[in-house]
């Protein structure tokens, strides 16, 4: 009897992604769509209803996600608006707030 | 030459039976992704880590690459699979075509022996931006590194 045991790659089909910006960090919106990526993933080969559900509770997830994304990133602007004001540089500051 | 295709390295079939690799989130082996351009010519023969043809340094991107995160090797099935967190280059200004996974804490004396080569398809750029690789889902149909 034969025990197999396999260790591929596609070869052809690119098995990572890559996603870039220019001028700019990813926004939250870009960010809670590659999140929801990773936490709901549902095969195409998958029943209808099961993929019907399994999209719109990804639309769900990407949506919770998104808010405290923008969330996280006003809190550290407050943060960072409160170091740079402790370290004499108001302006600076406020630049960060107004971003 | 240029990039043909994903390869796991021959190499790394060979070390994985010589326990050379340590995927374990918790003591697991450091391994790093380093980007080049698309002069690089890896194949599945590619046995280690080099700096010919690596993208130069920007942003958050040096000479070697980052580090990345391991998920802990699990099985589904009679799969037994392992993966890594995606991972981002900050205020980077970079054309890639493709990637290489390595392991730089490896047991025994191999020094930066090769685990995945990686082709993207087509040159990626960022410009004073973001340069993010997206790893597959860590399942057993989809994860990077799976034995069947």
């Amino acid at each position: 009897m034969m025990v197999g045991a396999t260790l591929e790659l596609s070869r052809d089909v690119p098995v990572v992604g890559v996603k870039t910006t220019s001028g700019r960090g990813f926004t939250p919106e870009e960010l809670a769509e590659l999140c929801s990526d990773k936490i709901v993933f549902v095969a195409d080969t998958a029943p209808q209803e099961i993929r019907d559900q399994a999209r719109a509770f990804k639309v769900q997830v990407q949506k919770v996600v998104q808010l405290y994304l923008q969330q996280a990133v006003r809190s550290d602007r407050t943060t960072v608006y409160n170091a740079l004001t402790e370290a004499g540089h108001p302006q600076l500051a406020e630049l960060i707030r107004r971003l | 030459m240029a990039f043909t295709g994903n390869y796991m390295a021959t190499s790394f079939k060979q070390q994985i039976l010589e326990a050379v690799h340590d995927f374990r989130l918790t003591g697991g082996d450091t391994f790093k992704l380093a980007l080049y351009t698309n002069s690089a010519s890896f194949t599945a023969a590619t046995t280690a880590y080099t700096t010919s043809d690596e993208v130069s340094a920007s942003g958050s991107y040096s000479a070697g690459g980052g580090t990345l995160t391991r998920i802990d090797p699990t099985t589904s099935g009679t799969t037994a699979f392992t993966d890594f967190a995606d991972l981002t280059f900050t205020s980077a200004t970079i054309t890639a075509r493709g990637a290489l996974i390595y392991n730089s804490t490896p047991t025994h004396t191999y020094t930066n022996p090769a685990v995945v080569v990686l082709d993207f398809g087509s040159d990626k750029t960022s410009t004073a931006g973001d340069f993010t690789i997206v790893f597959p889902v860590a399942d057993a149909s989809n994860a990077l590194i799976r034995i069947a």
